[in-house]
């Protein structure tokens, strides 16, 4: 990478400017409280429609919410400590694997044909 | 010849052959998004029916059937192509053109074929095409990654022909129709079908080969291997009720993995293989809603699926890894891509106006409509971890997390736009289902836009989400490592040669032990006589010389008795 120089803001496109706020801690958990609410308020909505079921634990309130949270914690923790199990350094089976290689640099093609 | 009389295969294999006799450029770049164009107008054009029949050393050998079921997946595939050619539009080199070529045209051959005898020749077809879009990478790795690919793509050829003559015993006919599971025929033929779909167990070639491919090659090769399989087994195995439990496996294990994997690339192989398992279980209930939801998410998949290649593609080719724990903060000079990527995740999470949507509900409603709640709560489980690893994790870990410090140029143009026209078919599809819906096997009266499927489906994706927030922020989610993860090619890559060594080195040990008891024997032998018999030896002191020409001439008597008697 190029050596360090102080970024500004402007030195990005419009469009990235748009979502500079992810940097910022305060905006972030702003954000955050934002999900919240939103899920509060999808919760609530189980009881405000007559849902449509064909399995009998649809009608349980909440169950689509409850289920997703809980399951993706689950899944989460379980391939957690997985890892304990699978997990091996880089190079495991270098050189049979492209693991550890750099990507080459000839395959990009960064010449100026089409750029 | 009129060019309703042609296979579309040919188009393309034609088109690889002009490819050649045009000199590298703009011309050969125009040349590889006009094949796909003018394939897709032929399929489109082709009435319903068989149209090219060849007589190959006695068989009668059926190129092209055209029916609703062949006809989607043929327009998929050209479409994919295109889409996959113009995101490679810079690339200069002609393996990847021809291969490229070959290797959708043999997808496309494949899937029109009304025989067992063509459906193998273009299955092989396909696996040696591809094979040179992971050899372009031109690495020892690659090269290796790709031997273990084409083992595994050959011997799925193999057990298909295998299959192909017990059933030809058994029944008399080639014809690929409907096959009723149970004789060794057509189990062979499952299990060939079931190697290219990445059955469980038999996955592990995807996730090991597609992330060694070049940038465009793994947009390319993830279009067409798996879901030829797909249709094969939609063609012959539908309404077979083990591959009701096969797809439910399928959706499940991949996203496991998913969380822990840290080259992006791989994660998305992983949850390739998940969205199969949506297809399987489609095929496996057999009913028109769920075949037609296995046709439509196929479609689907691979319009997302390319679509998430092709960003991850792009971060590649502009900082040269694809890894998790080297990336984050890209979007701030990759903000396009980043937005391609998100409607990509957005799609494959089946967020309402996004495509997933209304092509996976079709296949969760057959499992309900049927009784199969266990298999419906999986499904379920396993559209939230999707949300999880690949709706959230790709762009997260890729575009934002903690700053990697890189700052990268935006993707090219070309990329740009195949991103882009692949996003908006995403948001189409989602916004749009009708035309879709139409070209469907079965006549479709479904509406994936009832209140309770929309606000279900928000909250199991929202919660997937807070899940996410919350494991992030209490710093319990694994933070993206340097590491491989073993799966089930561990017992190829690891545990067989292992066993090979240690049966060689055994073998050779007791060789060695054994040669060496041998030489030790006869040598002893040999001095021993040497001592005894040689000419310093105890006996050759009392052998007077005499007795030497007194046996000479006995021997020569004896010689002439013979010779006198006879």
């Amino acid at each position: 990478m190029s050596e360090h120089r102080t970024e500004d803001d402007s030195d990005f496109s419009a469009i990235a400017r748009l979502f500079l706020w992810v940097d910022d801690k305060k905006k972030v958990d702003r954000f955050v409280y934002g999900l919240y609410g939103a899920c509060a308020l999808l919760f609530g909505a189980d009881f405000l429609y007559h849902k449509h079921t064909y399995v009998p634990v649809e009608n349980i309130p909440g169950f689509y919410a409850l289920y997703g949270f809980i399951m993706c914690a689950l899944l989460v923790i379980a391939a957690k400590g997985l890892r304990i199990i699978l997990k091996r350094p880089e190079d495991y089976y270098a050189p049979m694997d492209v693991e550890t290689e750099d990507y080459p640099e000839d395959q990009m093609e960064r010449l100026n044909h089409g750029d | 010849m009129a060019i309703e009389s042609l296979p579309t295969a040919v188009l393309f294999f034609a088109g690889a052959a002009l490819l050649i006799m045009l000199p590298q450029g703009r011309l050969r770049a125009a040349l590889l998004l006009a094949v796909p164009v003018l394939a897709a107008w032929q399929v489109w054009t082709l009435p319903f029916g068989d149209h090219v029949q060849v007589n190959f050393f006695g068989l009668d050998l059926e190129l092209m059937r055209v029916d609703k079921l062949s006809r989607i997946f043929a327009l998929i595939f050209s479409l994919a192509a295109f889409l996959g050619n113009l995101y490679a539009w810079h690339v200069r080199d002609t393996v990847q053109q021809v291969s490229a070529l070959l290797y959708a045209g043999a997808a496309i051959g494949a899937v029109f074929a009304g025989d067992l005898i063509t459906l193998f020749f273009y299955w092989e077809g396909t696996a040696i095409a591809s094979v040179f879009l992971i050899w372009a990478r031109r690495t020892e790795g690659a090269y290796h990654t790709g031997m273990r690919y084409l083992i595994v793509q050959i011997s799925s050829g193999v057990i298909l022909l295998a299959g192909a003559v017990l059933y030809y015993r058994e029944t008399g006919s080639l014809a690929f129709e409907h096959m009723e599971l149970g004789s060794p025929g057509t189990w062979l033929i499952f299990i060939a079908f079931g190697i290219k779909a990445a059955f469980p167990l038999l996955h592990n070639w995807l996730q090991d080969a597609y992330p060694a491919a070049t940038v465009t090659g793994t947009v390319i090769l993830s279009s067409f291997t798996t879901k030829l399989a797909i249709y094969s087994l939609a063609r012959g195995f539908a309404g077979t009720e083990i591959l009701i439990y096969i797809g439910a496996v399928m959706t499940l294990f991949p996203i496991f993995y998913a969380v822990i994997e840290n080259d992006l690339r791989r994660v998305l192989a992983y949850s390739l293989n998940n969205q199969l398992g949506f297809m399987v279980v489609g095929i496996g209930i057999g009913t028109e809603l769920a075949l037609n939801g296995t046709a439509a998410h196929a479609v689907a998949h691979i319009l997302y699926k390319s679509l998430l290649f092709m960003s991850v593609g792009a971060v590649l080719f502009r900082t040269g890894t694809a890894k998790g724990s080297e990336l984050g903060g890209l979007y701030k000079t990759m903000p396009l891509t980043m937005i391609f990527c998100v409607v990509g995740a957005a799609a494959i999470s089946a967020f309402p106006l996004f495509s997933g949507f209304v092509t996976k509900s079709l296949i969760l409603s057959a499992s309900a409509k049927e009784h199969y709640y266990i298999i419906w709560a999986i499904l379920l489980f396993a559209s939230a971890g999707v949300f999880h690893h690949s709706g959230i994790k790709i762009p997260y870990f890729a575009f934002f997390a903690h700053d990697s410090g890189k700052r990268p140029k935006e993707a090219p143009l070309h990329m740009l736009l195949a991103m882009g026209l692949t996003a908006f078919l995403s948001i189409f599809i989602g916004v749009y289902p009708e035309p879709l819906y139409a070209l469907l096997p079965y006549e479709v009266s479904y509406d994936s836009y009832t209140a309770t499927h929309v606000i279900t489906q928000l909250q199991l994706l929202f919660f997937s989400a807070l899940a996410f927030t919350v494991l992030m922020r209490t710093r319990i989610y694994p933070p993206e490592l340097r590491s491989v993860n073993l799966d089930a090619d561990w017992s190829y890559r690891r545990l067989l040669p292992n066993i090979i060594r240690a049966v060689a080195n055994t073998v050779s040990k007791i060789w060695a032990a054994n040669s060496a008891f041998w030489h030790r024997t006869i040598s002893t032998v040999i001095s021993r006589l040497y001592n005894s018999h040689g000419p310093e030896g105890r006996i050759a002191q009392v052998w007077p010389t005499g007795s030497m020409v007194l046996w000479i001439a006995i021997l020569l008597g004896v010689t002439l008795i013979v010779n006198f008697l006879s």
